[in-house]
């Protein structure tokens, strides 16, 4: 019992460190691109238009395609990090760093 | 498994999500709260209605806990039989039993979005102590309608954070279900160590009590 109570009050210390960290760090990390995000949810969360980010990875502009980036690389044969790639260096060049669309990546001021 | 879950819920998003908190709910291991934050990301883009979001999140959660529910009523005395030796006597089942009534509704409504990692023992544990499954709905469907709804809700306002923010709320999780252990563990090793104090090997040998038994 002894035991579980110390494991308890680490495990309590650790998820709460943690969460306030994530929390601390929040506002000023982008969110990273994931191979389930859909183009329209990437161009959400990194303030840019969806439509210019399918013309980045030469798929047709639809706001309504919301098939995850996994499947339009399954789908144009081409590897995921590559179509990553591709978005990332898009949201780059519509949103230079220190511009209003996205805070400098990862460092607080 | 977590990317093909968010893969899912975006591409078929409320059927979807309506299948997987159906299966957390029963005890699959699935964090069932960033996917509701994502969902609430997504019906802030208008990929998803968030009304129609909560309901089936909300519907699908009471669904599998149903599931859950029924294999404690119909097959949690047989498993309790069967491991009697760790669990105690018929007195102590019994104790147990009327603990997990008088506790039933509030247990039921916060291990729904508070402290979600308890949801699928506390439906197994229901079920197993006979608690009224009326009772039991009903603060499921509650507790479940709230939780589906803030988290739904938090994803919608913090839409283009939700990693972070479900990142966040797990931990917190975790940390409030840490409280709740340490506080249980602390209460039961103080009042054990009083016990001990009282009754316990010093007490029998002290020197008061061996010079009340020569006189």
């Amino acid at each position: 019992m002894v035991l579980g109570f110390c494991l308890a009050i680490a495990a309590t210390f650790f998820f709460g460190y943690r969460a306030g960290r994530t929390a601390r760090h929040v506002r000023w990390q982008d969110e990273p691109i994931q191979s389930w995000m859909s183009v329209p949810y990437v161009a959400h969360t990194h303030h840019t238009s969806s439509e210019l980010l399918f013309q980045a990875i030469h798929v047709r502009p639809n706001p309504r395609d919301h098939r995850p980036i996994r499947e339009i690389a399954r789908a144009e044969k081409l590897p995921v990090a590559e179509l990553i790639r591709d978005l990332r260096k898009a949201i780059e060049n519509a949103n230079p760093p220190g511009s209003e669309g996205i805070p400098p990546s990862g460092k607080a001021p | 498994m977590l990317d093909q879950l968010l893969a899912a819920l975006t591409e078929y998003g409320a059927p979807a999500l309506f299948v997987v908190v159906a299966v957390a709910a029963i005890g699959v291991p699935v964090p069932v709260t960033l996917l509701l934050i994502v969902t609430g990301s997504l019906a802030a883009q208008g990929a998803i209605n968030i009304w129609l979001a909560i309901a089936m999140a909300a519907v699908g959660s009471v669904a599998g806990d149903q599931i859950g529910f029924a294999v404690g009523r119909w097959g949690g005395k047989k498993l309790i039989a069967k491991f009697k030796w760790i669990l105690g006597d018929a007195e102590r089942l019994k104790n147990l039993d009327a603990k997990a009534k008088s506790w039933g509704g509030a247990g039921v409504f916060f291990s729904r979005w508070l402290v979600t990692p308890l949801g699928p023992w506390i439906n197994l544990a229901s079920g197993a102590a006979d608690y009224s499954w009326f009772q039991f709905t009903l603060w499921d469907f509650l507790g479940e309608s709230f939780g589906a709804a803030l988290y739904i809700w938090l994803g919608h306002v913090f839409s283009d954070r939700v990693q972070e923010v479900g990142t966040i709320f797990g931990d917190l999780t975790w940390a409030i279900l840490g409280v709740l252990v340490t506080a249980f563990l602390g209460w039961k090793l103080f009042f054990s160590h009083r016990t001990a104090g009282k009754t316990g090997p010093r007490v029998k040998h002290s020197p008061v009590r061996k010079l009340a038994e020569k006189s």
